[in-house]
């Protein structure tokens, strides 16, 4: 399997947006972020929409433009109107889906590339691809662990973590346009629909198992790995999408992690 | 209980002011909360800051806390301008953590968070950290809680672990939003015995709000009665008085002052 390069390349993607993927969304589902992923992942639609529009043949760019588009204007809404976060989140997800699929459909000589992009495909990703993961995997978790007491203090109560000096909203900045380059660079292997479970299922599955966040943190991490590595090897033997096969694999280990968390707590430590 | 203006405490006047407030507005969403405060507290006291719902308690905290923006007047804590450096001498207890039991966040990783010594947690083993804390903050008791998922504590043991956590940034001043909002009556009587020898064995400068006059009346030792103006200030025995009481929340409230008659002149503000 893995003497081929289409596979090497999905492999190690993998190896890094998997973990990434997970390590993240410890912090996104604790402060109810994953709607807010979900939207991201959603409005990349319109970004590939507009990338092969423009010409672009690997809409990667104008794919990650247009999600950091969304991000700025879902985080300026959020902070400058009264509306109630997730109108803002329905309204921001609907309308660049609606863009996306009208400006596709008004392409000429569109060949349904569009499908790769909605599930996931291995076979679409590029050596561009795989070096992208790799810069965000290292840049993305050195600045998670290297603001992971400040990060984790906003994450319990941001007025308590900004009387601690915390610089909670340049934080919160840094980790939105983290968030939307691992959403945006996961949707080749996950597709925009499912990328959100890597960053909710892992993270849920774990907290079954740990006792501190330490444990949740690890647990996640390997978790996330050993979906994202799964669905791979799933998706080539059983010549499936590699977006749901991760999904399901992620969803095999939660409903396990679940089973086993309810074992433990049936036996008195 | 012993009458907080039996223990001897400084007075008011006679100490330099360690928070100062001096003509504060403050209007959020189109209403004006504080209408114009001005406070001097003095170190070392147990100070109450008391009022009907909307009165402005909790902005004016947080205003103390530099989190609520003025649209005009000025607030100074030991004589300087909120900035970070002053800021740091000031330990903040929330009314409550909104915390997803999601989070697996254990009580010792969240004390570890309040000092620079621990802040290395995820890479140091638990007896490490532990040695820490515990010795930081012998006196709430939080050894049995280390352990805990923080998201799953009980009212009166979080509020204790907010209070070690506060501890730990070795605050000059302490501010605590509703400390009991959710904790019987015992549980609140002990909590704030344990506020008060807090004060006592470190000298600090105590700033609650409460809703719970008969709490404030046995363990603060200055009392501001606020409706977005300062109504009256002073000792709880001058200030916790129908009239008084009646000139802030604009009712009669009962003041719960047991077996004390209150005999004390207002001190009614300026404004």
């Amino acid at each position: 399997m893995l003497t081929e390069p289409h596979m090497q390349r999905a492999f190690l993607t993998a190896l890094c947006m998997g973990p990434l993927c997970a390590l993240m969304g410890v912090f996104v589902t604790a402060r109810r972020m994953a709607f807010f992923s979900d939207t991201i992942s959603h409005g990349a639609l319109a970004g590939v929409a507009l990338g092969f529009w423009m010409g672009f043949a690997d809409p990667t760019v104008p794919m990650i433009a247009f999600s950091l588009l969304v991000a700025g204007i879902l985080v300026w809404l959020q902070e400058n109107t009264e509306l109630l976060s997730d109108t803002i989140l329905a309204v921001v997800l609907s309308g660049s889906v609606a863009l996306g699929i009208v400006i596709l459909s008004s392409l000429k000589g569109y060949r349904g590339e569009i499908q790769s992009y909605l599930f996931g495909d291995i076979l679409a990703i590029g050596w561009g691809d795989l070096k992208l993961a790799l810069v965000l995997l290292l840049v993305v978790s050195l600045g998670l662990f290297v603001n992971l007491s400040r990060l984790t203090l906003v994450t319990a109560h941001p007025e308590l973590a900004h009387s601690c000096g915390v610089p909670v909203r340049l934080l919160n900045y840094l980790f939105v346009v983290a968030l939307t380059l691992v959403v945006t660079l996961s949707i080749r292997l996950l597709g925009i629909i499912l990328v959100t479970s890597l960053l909710v299922i892992p993270p849920a599955a774990s907290r079954s198992l740990s006792r501190n966040l330490r444990q949740q943190i690890c647990y996640s991490v390997i978790l996330g790995l050993v979906s994202s590595v799964g669905g791979v090897v799933g998706s080539y033997h059983f010549d499936a999408p590699c977006g749901p096969m991760i999904v399901l694999v992620c969803l095999g280990m939660f409903i396990g992690a679940f089973l086993i968390g309810r074992f433990k707590e049936r036996i008195p430590s | 209980m012993n009458h907080p203006s039996d223990s001897g405490k400084p007075q008011a006047n006679h100490s330099p002011p360690v928070i100062e407030a001096r003509g504060v507005f403050v209007t959020i969403s189109g209403h004006s909360i504080l209408k114009g405060v001005d406070l001097s507290i003095p170190g070392g006291q147990v100070v109450a800051l008391i009022g009907p719902n909307g009165s402005g308690k909790t902005t004016l905290l947080r205003a103390l806390l530099g989190l609520q923006s003025l649209d005009q007047g000025e607030i100074r804590l030991f004589g300087q301008p909120l900035d970070r450096k002053v800021l740091h001498r000031v330990a903040y207890v929330p009314q409550k953590l909104a915390l997803e039991s999601g989070f697996a966040l254990s009580v010792r990783e969240f004390l570890a968070l309040a000092s620079d010594r621990t802040r290395h947690w995820f890479w140091r083993r638990h007896a490490v950290l532990d040695d820490v804390l515990i010795s930081a903050v012998q006196e709430v008791r939080v050894e049995e809680l280390l352990n805990r998922p923080l998201a799953k504590l009980s009212g009166g043991q979080l509020q204790r672990v907010m209070v070690a956590f506060a501890l730990l940034r070795q605050p000059d001043i302490l501010l605590l939003d509703e400390p009991m909002a959710g904790v019987d009556a015992p549980g609140e009587d002990t909590f704030y015995g344990l506020i008060g020898d807090l004060q006592r064995s470190r000298g600090l400068t105590v700033v609650l709000v409460s809703h719970d006059l008969s709490m404030v009346y046995r363990h603060a030792t200055i009392v501001y009665a606020l409706n977005g103006v300062i109504c009256c200030e002073g000792r709880p025995e001058e200030v916790m008085n129908a009239e008084s009481l009646r000139r802030a929340y604009g009712i009669h409230v009962s003041p719960y002052q047991h077996h004390h008659q209150p005999h004390g002149h207002l001190h009614p503000h300026a404004h």
